[in-house]
């Protein structure tokens, strides 16, 4: 049984002066710096491409960075790996071919030494029914669900999860957030990268963003939400001119399909107000946001320049790596 | 380790291929030219191809273990998962390399009871463990060029690569026709193949002759040589950025 740790204890990850360069105008990494304290539930989000898979490959010991150090548990990532204290689910990670579920799931228990009962870790992953079955005859979320009892195999201490609930009905990511705070609860360390940002709200103790190589606002998932006032504005109004809408006060973009508008804005007060005043009906109004899908919306919006972002402003101490 | 390895020899035996490849056709080719009476190359024509069938089988097992699979297994990622696992390098490779000796053994133990059977050879038991031990410690350069192969080639051409290599390897080699029969620059080629000189050591053992140490460097040269060429395949690959 793993215990609790306190922070003070020494970091799970440490990224020091990051920098990870494929070809020379490719930065994937860009002098990252952070740390993961042990205990952390932590979700890494960003736009594809942002350089999140290349930090879980390289805490994986996967890459080497081309400059700076990444430390996992206290030392080098290898060493890390080599002592079967990480568990790993990467997104593109294939299963061998001609094995049964079980015969795999009982390899990796035993590459790890045995840490947990076969059924125990069956179960975790939702997969006593299928032991059995043959690995290629899986269905997509079966495979995901395979994956991640190969992850928890170890019995961690700290677990990658890149993308881990991509082709799970709901039923499934149901079970396997609860799987996790079963793992989470015993001390385990969980850095996950996901798209599905409700699943970042409602697990991670810590939200870290990263675009363009570089981390550009960490904090927790009120932290981050909080750091930007855009909200989107939803309704339908008869023959809408994008042109017009998007010298509202305080609008960032605009989106027309037929009479229904959605508009995304720094000052939803201002802009409505404006809207009003122009005269046209506007019926069926939503006020959305406040969400962290505004927030990073906000946040790489703004990092990535594009000129329809109008200064986005961030609130907060949740800018880091600057 | 033994985790391992008896688990890619499970899912190896699973392989409707593999069976099929190395086992049943060697031992359908054993039944039709085997079961002659007559001698050829000193030796009874049923021990004679006894060795040649023992030969191409155990060739193609021992790549069998690497080759198309590991090109496979690279490419959807499997490689990658087991990299994150705690089993390292070394023990990778060592798990291969036993996975390759051990399973030449099917192939070998049915075409040995065939040939006892059906091919009126009666061997020595010092003769047969010679022959057995010379074709188990002979898988070792093969395992290497499935290694090869499987690290060179991406997916189905992996296959194909294999495929064409393997029948190369037993018609220059002397396995499938004699070598004496081959044209003058085929005879060139297939001297310097490892099967050529697996196949001369496999007689030499089974007829009860002295074996040629030339034999035996030839293919300690080859298996040195393709080892090398899988690690450097394999460090490119682990660092390059795929």
């Amino acid at each position: 049984m793993t215990t609790i740790q306190s922070p003070a204890s020494g970091a799970a990850i440490a990224f020091r002066d990051v920098t990870k360069v494929y070809r020379p105008d490719v930065r994937a990494l860009d002098n990252v710096s952070f740390q993961i304290h042990r205990g952390e539930i932590v979700a890494l989000l960003g736009p594809n491409g942002a350089g999140k898979s290349t930090a879980i490959d390289t805490m994986l010991g996967l890459r080497a960075p081309s400059s700076g150090e990444v430390r996992v548990l206290g030392g080098t990532p290898a060493a890390a790996v080599a002592a079967g204290k990480i568990g790993g689910m990467l997104q593109t990670s294939g299963l061998p071919e001609a094995a049964k579920v079980g015969e795999l799931v009982a390899l990796f228990r035993k590459l790890y030494g045995s840490a947990r009962s076969q059924p125990e870790l069956l179960a975790l992953a939702g997969l006593t029914d299928l032991a059995g079955r043959p690995v290629d005859k899986l269905s997509g979320g079966q495979m995901q669900r395979l994956r991640f009892a190969l992850a928890l195999a170890g019995r961690p201490d700290l677990l990658f999860l890149d993308e881990p609930t991509v082709g799970l009905d709901v039923e499934a990511r149901r079970h396997f957030w609860q799987s996790l705070r079963t793992i989470t609860a015993e001390g385990t360390t969980l850095l996950f990268a996901t798209h599905y940002l409700d699943e970042a709200d409602a697990n991670a103790s810590r939200v870290i963003v990263i675009s363009h190589g570089r981390v550009i606002a960490d904090g927790t998932p009120t932290q981050i939400k909080s750091s930007t006032s855009v909200r989107t504005l939803r309704a339908a109004t008869p023959g809408p001119d994008p042109a017009v809408l998007l010298t509202l006060p305080g609008v960032a973009d605009v989106r027309v399909q037929g009479d229904a508008v959605a508009i995304r804005s720094t000052d939803a007060d201002a802009t409505l107000h404006a809207w009003y005043a122009l005269g046209r009906p506007i019926r069926g109004l939503e006020v959305g946001g406040g969400g962290l899908e505004e927030a990073l919306l906000a946040l790489t919006g703004a990092d990535a320049g594009t000129g329809q972002s109008t200064g986005t402003p961030v609130a907060g101490a949740v800018l880091a790596g600057k | 380790m033994i985790a391992f390895l008896r688990f890619e020899i499970t899912r190896t035996l699973r392989n409707a291929r593999f069976l099929v490849m190395l086992i049943v056709f060697p031992v359908a080719l054993y039944l039709i030219y085997g079961t002659q009476k007559g001698t050829a190359q000193n030796l009874t024509i049923g021990t004679l191809v006894l060795v040649s069938m023992a030969v191409y089988s155990g060739m193609g097992s021992a790549m069998f273990a690497t080759g198309p699979q590991l090109a496979r297994e690279r490419q959807s990622g499997w490689m990658r998962q087991l990299r994150v696992s705690p089993i390292s390098t070394p023990a990778w490779f060592g798990v291969k390399l036993a996975q390759a000796i051990l399973m030449i053994i099917p192939g070998l133990v049915i075409l040995v009871i065939v040939a006892f059977a059906l091919g009126h050879v009666h061997l020595s038991a010092a003769r047969l463990a010679l022959l057995v031990g010379v074709l188990l410690a002979g898988a070792i350069p093969f395992c290497m060029l499935g290694m090869v192969i499987g690290l060179m080639f991406d997916g189905q051409a992996a296959q194909i690569a294999q495929m064409i290599t393997l029948i190369a390897l037993a018609f220059l080699g002397g396995i499938f026709i004699p070598w004496n029969n081959l044209p003058g620059g085929a005879q060139m080629v297939g001297k310097a193949l490892p099967s050529y000189h697996l196949a001369q050591l496999g007689w030499d053992s089974a007829g009860g002759f002295a074996l040629h140490a030339s034999d035996a460097i030839v293919l300690a040269a080859w298996a040195a040589g393709l080892a090398a060429i899988a690690m450097l395949r394999w460090r490119q690959e682990a660092t390059a950025a795929a």
